[in-house]
């Protein structure tokens, strides 16, 4: 469905994306909030998998991006390590994560999963927020961009070469999740958010596919991370709260949830939004508060999906009628 | 330490009647019509800086315990109506969403009309000694707070038992289709019920912002404890939410006491055994809301 328009869209939109150091300039965009864009994007994709296709509120996936933040800044200040082993590190600290919260995760569903969610992620909050020997605590810490492969070499990042990175890595994942989304495994994901005890019966172990989509979601958030704290040079303690995973909900919800690009959608307004209101007013809260409830109320397909609705062409993301 | 075990062992008991009002609040609403409210801290936060209002123009506190809740209960009521509505037919998740939203704007209001910092807010001085009871000395006002929150919880025991509406809510929460035929207005079911979630919020944020300050966020430090509560207790249960406030309180406090650096920890901790051991809570019913 929503995925043969998803490779349509595909060229136009990398090649856009391309050439994304050439136009922002004209339009006075800093390209490091261009890779930001995707960076966030990612993030809200890994929400995607887990609510847009397997309909579980995962209100908590500020705890993988900030494990990949983390893991990234800790691992460059303590042991001085290159950029793809930052990279490696952030996102395992993530998988590893998951790994951990999982079985406490998978006891519940429903709303009682977002609960699990968003009551688990703060743990990591806490601890990013208490150490303050290790991690700056609240304060947070400072993420010197490590050099590129090997030492000798010396390649400094710039922030052109970074959004590539960035763009490289955007473009991966949104091919691997093509791949999973239209793969057995994730068409069983979405027919558990249809019919969880129907998936059961037919004897497969639900269980077992909502752990490997957490897994996959806190890679994802964790790649994202930890190539964020490098894009900002910084990581700090609000990138684990629950604040954050809500931003990341809204930026999928926004887009079109269980749609290919819709994150990529939410995350260009959400972070282009916050850009321009932030230099017009500080009450860019306000406006956020005010963007949750006008897409809850008014469009909850998001835009992608009610673009979809109209050109006739169901969204994979069908509402369910929910008794109550 | 040890001298302080009393006293921090009396503290965590009036954290965990705060935590215990507040998912209750929250449980209520959870429970009816499957709604997270994330903005209940907000509602908390809300009745706290009416009663400094209220307070600061010269009216004594105790007109501000009753006013401010009712306010924001209006407040509540109205925000029910309007905005929390026209979700209770969608999946849950959209009015956890909503509500997040709304507290987002509530406190960048809060920020605007009372601003950044905290405001000095505290209990009236016919409660600011102590109490001594031979073997230890209790502050008045915190006495004062456990004595109200338990009549709370137990004026609620008995209006959900005793009474026809209470029967009705309880009738709705383990069907509401058979309710609606039996000829209840659910819809006036549901906005009752919200505003008295709201009505607890407000009176434990009164008494909190006493003692543990007024900022634009300081409600919402409590939602966290009060969310791991409703988890640890079991949802759907009035016992198991106070049962849990206090595990959760004591928990706090006796970590604060020993192992400083593992007090917002701790009730994750609990939290996890719970889990594993029982994963519908303490006292949860088996099949609500998976």
């Amino acid at each position: 469905v929503s995925s043969r328009s998803g490779l349509a869209a595909f060229i136009p939109i990398v090649g856009v994306l391309a050439f994304a150091p050439l136009l922002s300039p004209l339009i006075h965009l800093d390209i490091s909030i261009v890779a930001e864009v995707l960076l966030f994007a990612i993030a809200a994709m890994s929400v995607n998998l887990l609510l847009g296709y397997t309909g579980l509120p995962a209100f908590g996936n500020a705890a993988y991006f900030g494990l990949g933040a983390y893991g990234a800044a800790l691992s460059i200040k303590y042991w001085h390590v290159h950029f793809l082993e930052a990279v490696l590190i952030g996102t395992a600290a993530a998988f590893i994560g998951a790994l951990i919260l999982g079985p406490f995760l998978l006891r519940r569903r429903g709303i009682y999963f977002g609960l699990l969610s968003i009551a688990f992620g703060q743990v990591f909050y806490f601890i990013a927020y208490r150490y303050t020997d290790v991690t700056g605590g609240e304060d947070g810490m400072n993420v010197a961009r490590p050099y590129l492969g090997v030492e000798s070499a010396h390649v400094t990042l710039s922030e052109t070469s970074y959004y590539y990175i960035a763009l490289a890595v955007f473009v991966a994942a949104i091919l691997a999740f093509r791949v999973i989304a239209n793969s057995p495994f994730g068409r069983t994901l979405v027919a558990i958010r249809q019919n969880e005890p129907r998936v059961r019966y037919l004897g497969l172990d639900s269980d077992r596919f909502i752990f490997v989509a957490l897994l996959v979601s806190a890679t994802l958030a964790g790649v994202a991370g930890s190539l964020f704290a490098m894009n900002i040079n910084f990581a700090y303690p609000l990138m684990l709260d629950w604040h954050q995973s809500g931003d990341f909900v809204l930026m999928m919800i926004l887009g079109g949830a269980g749609t290919i690009w819709g994150p990529l959608v939410g995350a260009f307004i959400y972070v282009i939004g916050k850009d321009i209101i932030s230099t017009i007013t500080p009450l860019w809260q306000i406006f956020l508060g005010a963007l949750f409830i006008a897409c809850v109320l008014g469009f909850p397909r998001g835009i992608l999906g009610t673009i979809a609705a109209l050109t006739q062409r169901p969204p994979a993301y069908a509402e369910e009628e929910h008794g109550g | 330490v040890i001298e302080h075990l009393g006293p921090q062992l009396f503290n965590g008991l009036v954290l965990g009647a705060f935590y215990a009002i507040v998912a209750i609040g929250l449980s209520l609403i959870m429970n009816l019509t499957g709604t997270i409210n994330m903005a209940h801290g907000s509602f908390m936060t809300l009745a706290g800086y009416l009663a400094f209002t209220i307070v600061s123009r010269g009216m004594p506190f105790w007109v501000a315990l009753i006013v401010a809740p009712l306010i924001a209960v209006i407040v509540g009521v109205v925000v029910e109506r309007t905005l929390v509505r026209p979700l209770y037919k969608r999946l849950p998740f959209y009015s956890l969403l909503m509500t997040f939203g709304l507290s987002l704007i509530a406190e960048e209001a809060y920020r605007l009309i009372w601003g950044a910092n905290g405001v000095p807010f505290s209990g009236p001085k016919e409660l600011s000694g102590t109490i001594g009871l031979g073997f230890m000395s209790f502050p008045t006002f915190r006495l004062f707070i456990v004595v109200v929150l338990v009549v709370a919880m137990v004026a609620l025991a008995l209006f959900l038992t005793r009474t026809r509406f209470g029967l009705r809510l309880r009738a709705a929460v383990q069907d509401t289709e058979m309710i609606a035929a039996l000829g209840t207005n659910t819809q006036v079911l549901y906005m009752i019920n919200f505003g008295l979630g709201i009505f607890l919020a407000g009176i434990a944020g009164v008494l909190a912002a006493g003692m543990l300050g007024l900022s634009p966020t300081s409600g919402n430090q409590l939602l966290m404890p009060a969310f791991v509560t409703v988890i640890i207790g079991g949802m759907g249960s009035l016992f198991g939410s106070i049962v849990g406030g206090v595990l959760i309180g004591v928990a706090i406090s006796m970590t604060t006491l020993f192992i400083p650096a593992a007090s917002e920890v701790s009730m994750y901790i609990l939290m996890a055994i719970v889990l594993l051991l029982r994963p519908r809570g303490l006292f949860g019913e088996e099949g609500i809301f998976g």
